[in-house]
């Protein structure tokens, strides 16, 4: 009788920790990486990197910029920021800056391997 | 319930608790994804108040910027950037990256006064593109945040003075900056140069005491020279005088300096 009223008490407690750890009082989300970010805010990022490259035309600059988005390559990382910018209404003039960075890019000789955060 | 019952009961509660938090925080928490800016690291949130400010440089969309900025819960942005803005030129960082900040942190303060501060830069000229630009979508309209300064007009000195205050902490150089209007100018770049060094400041990193302001701490005894860089002509022989306290003690004083766009 015991052991089952142990095993309930360990059901209890365990659905009680993952209500807690989970929902009540989730591990707070500091100290993230430009990674974690939600797609908006990491295509508004490239856009950001475009920007910046297009005033002080430092392409390793940029190149470490967008590897702190993750492993893909910058090149992957910009296209897809086109895509995004494309389907939700970017002017003209943000991608331009935008297509400007992937010329730029693929105008590399190799695609240089940045590590990531 | 038998009392043996009770403890165990509330022993595999706790065990089990104890288990539960331990493979929610440790084991399995809540997956990094889907964050805002907000949670970012220093390090990064630093480099997002940057490319916001070089952004809004190149753009001078100040809308957009305060979106990009609107997830940070900082209680005084404008100081934040002003303060990234003197670390970045106390780095040796690109001048570009202390000006787009001091931009950003004065239009921020006062968006009434602030001059357009979008820029046209060319960066290395780009080969035939690899490929098609993605199709056209309706331009949107640039921001419209009127200038107030005469663009191109170099600035000329309209004044200068000793300034006597024992409340400064230092002999100051003290430089303000306005267009032909009389508003003030933030971001404009100011040299520095005495006998065996050189310097450079902007204005608007302190918007507490002016967006036209800027600063830079003299060495009394020292001889200097100031240019804008987008100055007429570099203003010689400014060094801290003699002032005299209330007590009759001699104390550095500061030079105050004032530059103006010509009215066109």
């Amino acid at each position: 009788m015991s052991k089952s009223r142990l095993f309930l008490g360990i059901l209890i407690g365990v659905a009680a920790g993952l209500l807690y750890g989970w929902l009540l009082h989730p591990v707070e989300l500091v100290d993230t990486t430009p990674d974690s970010l939600q797609e908006n805010y990491r295509m508004d990022y490239v856009l950001m990197v475009a920007d910046a490259y297009s005033l002080d035309g430092d392409l390793q600059e940029a190149l470490v910029r967008l590897a702190a988005l993750g492993p893909q390559p910058p090149d992957q990382i910009v296209i897809t920021a086109i895509n995004y910018g494309i389907d939700h209404d970017y002017n003209q003039t943000d991608l331009e800056s935008l297509n400007t960075l992937i010329i730029q890019l693929r105008s590399l000789p190799d695609a240089p391997e940045i590590q990531g955060p | 319930m038998k009392r043996s019952d009770l403890l165990s009961l509330l022993g595999g509660l706790l065990l089990g608790l104890a288990a539960g938090v331990f493979y929610s925080w440790g084991i399995n928490p809540l997956a990094y994804s889907e964050t805002t800016p907000d949670s970012l690291r220093e390090r990064y949130r630093q480099d997002y108040y940057l490319l916001t400010a070089l952004s809004y440089l190149k753009n001078g969309d100040l809308d957009r910027a305060e979106e990009r900025l609107e997830s940070f819960q900082s209680e005084n942005l404008p100081a934040d950037l002003s303060r990234q803005a003197q670390t970045s030129l106390a780095d040796d960082r690109p001048v570009i990256e202390a000006r787009a900040l001091a931009q950003l942190a004065a239009a921020l303060s006062d968006p009434q006064s602030i001059v357009s501060a979008a820029v046209t830069a060319t960066p290395t000229p780009s080969p035939e593109p690899t490929e098609p630009l993605p199709p056209t979508v309706t331009p949107s309209p640039a921001a419209t945040r009127a200038p107030t300064s005469t663009p191109g007009a170099p600035y000329e000195l309209i004044a200068q003075r000793d300034i006597c205050d024992p409340e400064l902490p230092a002999p100051l150089l003290q430089l303000y900056v306005r267009d032909a209007n009389g508003d003030p100018i933030p971001g404009v770049e100011a040299l520095v140069f005495w006998d065996g060094g050189t310097d450079h400041f902007f204005t608007g990193l302190k918007p507490e005491l002016g967006l036209d302001y800027g600063d830079f701490a003299m060495t009394p005894g020292v001889l200097y020279q100031l240019e804008l860089v987008d100055g007429q002509y570099p203003i010689t022989g400014l060094s801290s005088g003699t002032c005299m306290d209330d007590t009759g003690q001699s104390y550095s004083g500061s030079v105050e300096l004032l530059f103006q766009q010509p009215t066109p």
